[in-house]
């Protein structure tokens, strides 16, 4: 038992912190530019096909920094000449927009890689079992996710609260406007903020791609959770997001990791049912069952107990 | 033309099409069309009418095709006896039911929130369709059987253009419903919430019940929408709630145009045809449709209509042939450059050594085929970049309006 | 009874305390202005009244019923518009529909979608006749959003009397517009709001003397006057506060 707590914890982690470096860029860019950005996990998916490719010639580690730098140009390249002409249609069109784009990343992959699921595989320094805990291995490279992830957050937390730019987002942050009256150049910090959104949400599909597979569908496996995340944590909040992405990593690595479900309960209550009850289905729910709906169903609850999320202060 | 006239040109056109187009395969894009044309104009009830953009929409369509053919079913078991041709309506009432109580909590607000909630409930609904076996069936989804029930004047929907016909009876009174609606109280102020609930507010109107109004009508046309489905294809898998069913109705009013009442039609025929005849052509069908989609966001944002509409102007003003020798020169190297950069596409997928395109034998493995596409290609791009100006510029001069008689009098 | 009556109302923003304790009585039928300087919670106020923001204290009665904690909506219903500082119409709707629109509710159609707003005679001549009396016949068919600005501050008069209420609050009616379009506006106000309660927030004193019945000043969110023109004008603490040093600074 207490093994699959640990290990179970341990998983959420990586998960809760894997999906804080997606969920950081996407505040960020929220923040900045009120765009709720659809596209944000294709560009992890981005992220992970270009070291994938750079690693066949360069080998892992450079590619882990030039595959983040190439998704953040790209980002970049997409505001400047995408995002920016639509902003003038309103939210609804960029929201439409970054949705059209994430289906358009989708395919532009499939066409330039295929369909099928790449061998892209962690480096052999880091292919070793870091402990062995109650007889289970503990992989080193998921410490190293561990430490990439962390050490992010650590950055961006020093960049937000240390350096001048940081200070000017921050400010953006709270009060969009005045910010370009005191004469910054907005449209570039705009398209910085989201070259650095994307570069991070690149980085995070470099080391995510090994572990959780490099296929077409992975953009839209993670896509709407980073999305509920950042809802759930509260719109435009930081700290909202590190805690909502640790939340739902754990939980739902604990949900896989259990095995209780209905039956239990309905044990627990001396009830029963027939085998042929119509509502079998439900009867017989286990948790790693529903474990991929909870985040949704946390996102549903949270936006209509609570709409402006766990920690977000504004309403959208 | 009168409004009335439209109308019955529109029920000619429904009855006659086949008629002229009576292949199997003209027959069944007819019927999608209509099942596209339903669902689409209720899409648009939401986000062109009433300002909410909504990420779940297949829920109220694939509800109610999965009770429609749940319907079917009993029909087929004799549990139920009823003619098949009122299953669109079954499958109407439950898209108004899931609607009725997912509306109650999520038409709260519009914007980002109303956006999320429609995401989250997308999802929800689609991964409990894959729990709920017994229910939906799981990957493998629910079939039912058409030719059940009691005959409708002696038809049993056997036949595929008896389908066509009940379709697009249906759906005939759902676009009519779904106009008058725009013409009532609730449908007008629906605009009106759209674009400035705070004062639809002081006018006496909740915004939430304006809202709650729309969502429940747009719930019980995607119903209906879902219930013509389930009659055509007498199986509804979960595909037909997911998040992909609910993009695709999106592209569809978006690329129609969400401004005006024909726009998600224009937008649910063209994306018909795309699906179903490019599709034939290329395996490469959805990279071309995302990259249309891209485009009419960034540079059409009233779609498609909205395209046409734009020359209402000139039209009136009698001055479209002022337009017809710079459309022509620019839409040749326009083609062409479509055309070459397609070419290019399709080449660098080919797999055969020989790839005939538009008759032209090419041959993708050597640098003459490459050579040769890219200079067409770059040539008909820089002509396309000298006919733009010229373009614009009798652009200008077929919308600007008369000057006054007096400036044309000359000098006195 | 007063038509409207204030007793003790307060509201803050987080510690900032906007509106200190305001009773104020307004009577049927009378035209009354708000005026104060800047920053002193009138328009505020007009949001607390309307139903746009909650008390944070106190209670608002209309008619004698309190309406502190009703919707807009609700509020709106009961006989009481208002229109908007910042012009706040439809600006896609054509200007006819905007004016057809503030008419729905009151004429009876409410979320109706079994009437057609075309075969509706009596409501479409009803908004024609309101168009032509605030000026906008000619114009009905364009969008509201193509409007010149005194044409919008004209539309938005046009929507907040159309419900046919009772009271009528305008938030500064006539800012930012010239000496004869505010000239032009005056005379409508009067026109429309014959017959009606009228309270409105102006800064021009002109047109609030020239209006206005009873006179509220307000300043730092507190009610340092209400009274006749006449005596307003020689009210010290009204001098005070319009010309001298402000005490509160």
């Amino acid at each position: 038992m207490i093994e699959v707590l640990i290990f179970a914890t341990l998983n959420g982690l990586v998960t809760g912190l894997l999906l804080f470096m997606l969920a950081s860029g996407l505040t960020l860019i929220f923040s900045m530019m009120g765009v709720l950005n659809f596209a944000h996990a294709s560009f992890y998916m981005l992220g992970a096909y270009f070291a994938y490719s750079i690693s066949l010639y360069t080998g892992f580690w450079p590619a882990l920094i030039i595959a983040p730098l190439l998704v953040g140009v790209v980002g970049a390249l997409v505001e400047r000449y995408g995002l920016r002409r639509v902003h003038k249609s309103g939210h609804v069109a960029e929201l439409v927009f970054t949705f059209g784009l994430a289906f358009l990343i989708e395919e532009a992959v499939q066409f330039f890689w295929g369909r099928s699921t790449m061998n892209y595989e962690s480096p052999a320094l880091l292919d070793f079992p870091l402990f062995t805990l109650f007889g289970q291995n503990f992989p080193a490279y998921k410490a190293f996710m561990i430490f990439i992830s962390v050490s992010i957050f650590i950055g961006l937390y020093f960049v937000l609260t240390r350096t001048r730019i940081g200070i000017i987002i921050q400010a953006a942050i709270t009060h969009p406007n005045p910010v370009a009256n005191l004469g910054h150049n907005v449209p570039f910090i705009f398209m910085a903020v989201f070259g650095v959104g994307s570069g991070l949400a690149g980085l995070a599909g470099v080391i995510a791609g090994p572990v959780l597979t490099t296929f077409p569908g992975m953009a839209a496996v993670l896509g709407s959770i980073v999305f509920v995340i950042v809802v759930i944590g509260g719109l435009g909040s930081l700290a909202g997001a590190l805690v909502a992405s640790l939340l739902i990593g754990l939980l739902q690595s604990y949900a896989i990791a259990s095995d209780v479900g209905m039956q239990d309960l309905l044990d627990l209550l001396g009830v029963s049912f027939a085998a042929d009850h119509p509502l079998n289905d439900i009867w017989r729910l286990t948790l790693p069952q529903i474990a991929p709906i909870m985040p949704f169903l946390l996102l549903v609850l949270v936006l209509i107990f609570r709409p402006s999320g766990l920690l977000g202060k504004r309403e959208s | 033309m009168g409004k009335l006239t439209i109308w019955i040109v529109f029920a000619v056109v429904l009855l006659v099409l086949p008629q002229i187009f009576d292949s199997v395969l003209s027959l069944s894009i007819f019927t999608q069309m209509t099942i596209a044309i339903v669902f689409a104009l209720s899409y648009n009830m939401l986000l062109g009418q009433g300002g909410m953009l909504s990420f779940g929409h297949a829920v109220y369509f694939g509800l109610g095709g999965f009770l429609a053919v749940h319907a079917m079913m009993m029909i087929e078991f004799e549990t139920l006896s009823f003619s098949i041709t009122l299953i669109p309506l079954v499958g109407g009432v439950f898209g108004l039911l899931a609607a009725l109580f997912i509306g109650s909590f999520s038409t709260h607000k519009a914007g980002t929130v109303f956006a999320m909630i429609s995401l989250g409930i997308g999802e929800l609904v689609a991964a409990s369709s894959l729990i709920l076996v017994s229910f939906f069936g799981g990957e493998a989804g629910v079939s039912g059987d058409r030719t059940y029930g009691p005959p409708f004047f002696g038809i049993d929907f056997a036949q595929d253009d008896h389908v066509y016909y009940l379709a697009a009876a249906w759906m005939f009174f759902a676009v009519l419903c779904m106009y008058l609606f725009t013409q009532t109280p609730a449908g007008r102020m629906a605009n009106a919430v759209r674009d400035n609930p705070e004062r639809a507010e002081f006018m006496g109107y909740s915004a939430r019940r304006v809202r709650f109004i729309s969502f429940a009508m747009a719930g019980f046309f995607a119903g209906i929408a879902g219930g013509i489905f389930a009659v055509n294809y007498e199986i509804l898998t979960e595909e037909n709630l997911n998040a992909a069913t609910s993009g695709r109705v999106l592209l569809m009013a978006y690329i129609g145009g969400l401004g005006f009442f024909i726009g998600p039609i224009v937008g649910a025929v063209v994306l018909t045809l795309i699906n179903s005849l490019l599709s034939n052509y290329t395996d490469l069908w959805m990279l071309y449709l995302g990259i249309l989609f891209l485009l009419t966001v960034m540079f059409l944002p009233r779609g498609l209509t909205g395209l046409l509409m734009m020359h209402r102007v000139a039209w009136q003003l009698g001055r479209m042939r002022l337009l017809l020798l710079p459309y022509t020169l620019t839409a040749i190297p326009g083609a062409v450059f479509i055309l070459g950069m397609i070419a290019m596409i399709e080449m660098s997928h080919a797999e055969d050594a020989e790839f005939v395109y538009l008759g032209l034998a090419l041959a993708p493995a050597g640098y003459g085929s490459w050579a040769l596409l890219l200079g067409v290609t770059a040539v008909a791009f820089f002509v396309l970049r000298r006919t733009l100006p010229r373009l614009r510029e009798a652009w200008s001069q077929a919308n600007t309006l008369p000057r006054q008689p007096r400036h044309e009098d000359g000098h006195p | 009874m007063s038509l409207l009556q204030l007793q003790n109302v307060c509201k803050s923003f987080g510690p900032t305390q906007i509106i200190r304790d305001v009773s104020l009585n307004i009577e049927q039928g009378e035209k009354h202005a708000i005026i104060g300087p800047n920053g002193a919670g009138k328009s505020t106020l007009f949001h607390l009244i309307s139903g746009r923001y909650k008390v944070s204290s106190g209670g608002i009665l209309f008619k004698g019923a309190p309406i502190h904690n009703l919707e807009p909506f609700q509020i709106t219903r009961r006989g009481l518009a208002r229109s908007f500082q910042v012009t706040n119409i439809f600006p896609l709707l054509s200007v006819f529909e905007n004016i057809r629109c503030a008419l729905l509710w009151s004429m009876g159609y409410k979320y109706s979608f079994w009437h057609f707003l075309s075969r509706q005679t009596a409501l479409n001549e009803r908004a024609e006749a309101l168009l032509e009396e605030i000026g906008l016949f000619e114009r009905r068919n364009i969008p509201a959003g193509e409007l010149a600005y005194a044409e919008q501050r004209a539309l938005e008069l046009g929507i907040a009397i159309a419900s046919g209420a009772e009271m009528i609050l305008l938030d500064e009616p006539v800012a930012g517009m010239s000496h004869s379009e505010a000239k032009n506006a005056v005379a409508l106000i009067r026109k429309v709001t014959e017959g009606r309660t009228l309270v409105m927030v102006e800064h021009d004193m002109n047109i609030v003397f020239d209006v206005a019945d009873r006179i509220t000043v307000l300043v730092y969110g507190e009610v340092i006057a209400s009274d006749v023109p006449e005596k307003i004008r020689g009210n010290p603490r009204v001098q005070e506060a319009y010309l001298g040093e402000t005490p509160h600074a």
